[in-house]
């Protein structure tokens, strides 16, 4: 199954969705090579956001890749209202959409607490450092308590060398 | 005649920066390979996110690959 984040954040964007990448690719971003098979964001939720994921991935074939029975995403609009993720698999990748994120607040806070990058296919929202570091400890796992130790050393040495981005 | 650091880090001993602070050290001495973290602040974060693209287009094509061939 492909895993292809640059076109799920550009289709993501021309839906009309605000978001913030956070995660793995976020881990990325900051410079930490990771492998990570998924895109989360983070952004805000209800009935008219889900709609733009939806727009955004409708002919991806989405579906919520934690059911059993994995439910196509336009079965469940009667749902949209009530959700608060959404974990969807597409032709695309794996897109996995929060309303906040531990350790940082929803989407609000996350905002407050993310970088605009331009980028050669467009502008896009991402955790700033900190909050990334913050966000990964309060995760707890193993693999994130080992990519904050990554970052930490990122961020020294960021710290020490004004021109490393 | 090469000497035996450099053959060390030949054989792959990594060469802690001198200007290495507090942080860096503990992930080092935890045994992450820092190399990889300095080749990777060397690029652009767009950079940084092409190279992870090829890599798990890799991954995914060497999974896919496997579970052709019957791999478990």
């Amino acid at each position: 199954m492909a895993q292809n984040d640059q076109a799920l954040l550009m289709r993501l964007k021309d839906s009309g969705l605000e978001f913030v990448v956070i995660g793995g690719l976020c881990v990325v971003y900051h410079g930490v090579p990771v492998a990570t098979f998924d895109l989360d964001i983070c952004c805000p939720f209800g009935e008219d956001n889900i709609r733009k994921i939806e727009s955004a991935v409708k002919d991806l074939n989405p579906v919520h890749r934690l059911t059993a029975n994995k439910l196509p995403l336009e079965q469940t609009r009667d749902s949209f209202k009530d959700l608060k993720n959404v974990y969807l698999q597409t032709d695309l990748g794996k897109l996995d959409c929060l309303s906040e994120v531990a350790g940082l607040g929803g989407y609000r806070q996350v905002f407050e607490q993310s970088i605009l990058h331009r980028m050669s296919f467009g502008e896009f929202r991402m955790l700033n450092l900190d909050a990334l570091i913050v966000a990964k400890t309060a995760a707890g796992r193993q693999k994130d308590l080992d990519a904050v130790r990554l970052l930490e050393a990122v961020k020294e040495k960021k710290t020490q060398r004004k021109d490393l981005f | 005649m090469i000497d035996e650091e450099t053959l060390a880090q030949m054989n792959g001993k990594y060469v802690c920066p001198p200007d290495a602070g507090p942080a860096w050290r503990a992930a080092m001495e935890y045994g992450f390979d820092m190399s990889l973290i300095e080749a990777s602040l060397k690029l652009t974060p767009e950079q940084r996110l092409a190279e992870h693209q090829q890599a798990i287009d890799f991954m995914i094509e060497l999974q896919e690959s496997g579970k052709a061939h019957g791999a478990k």
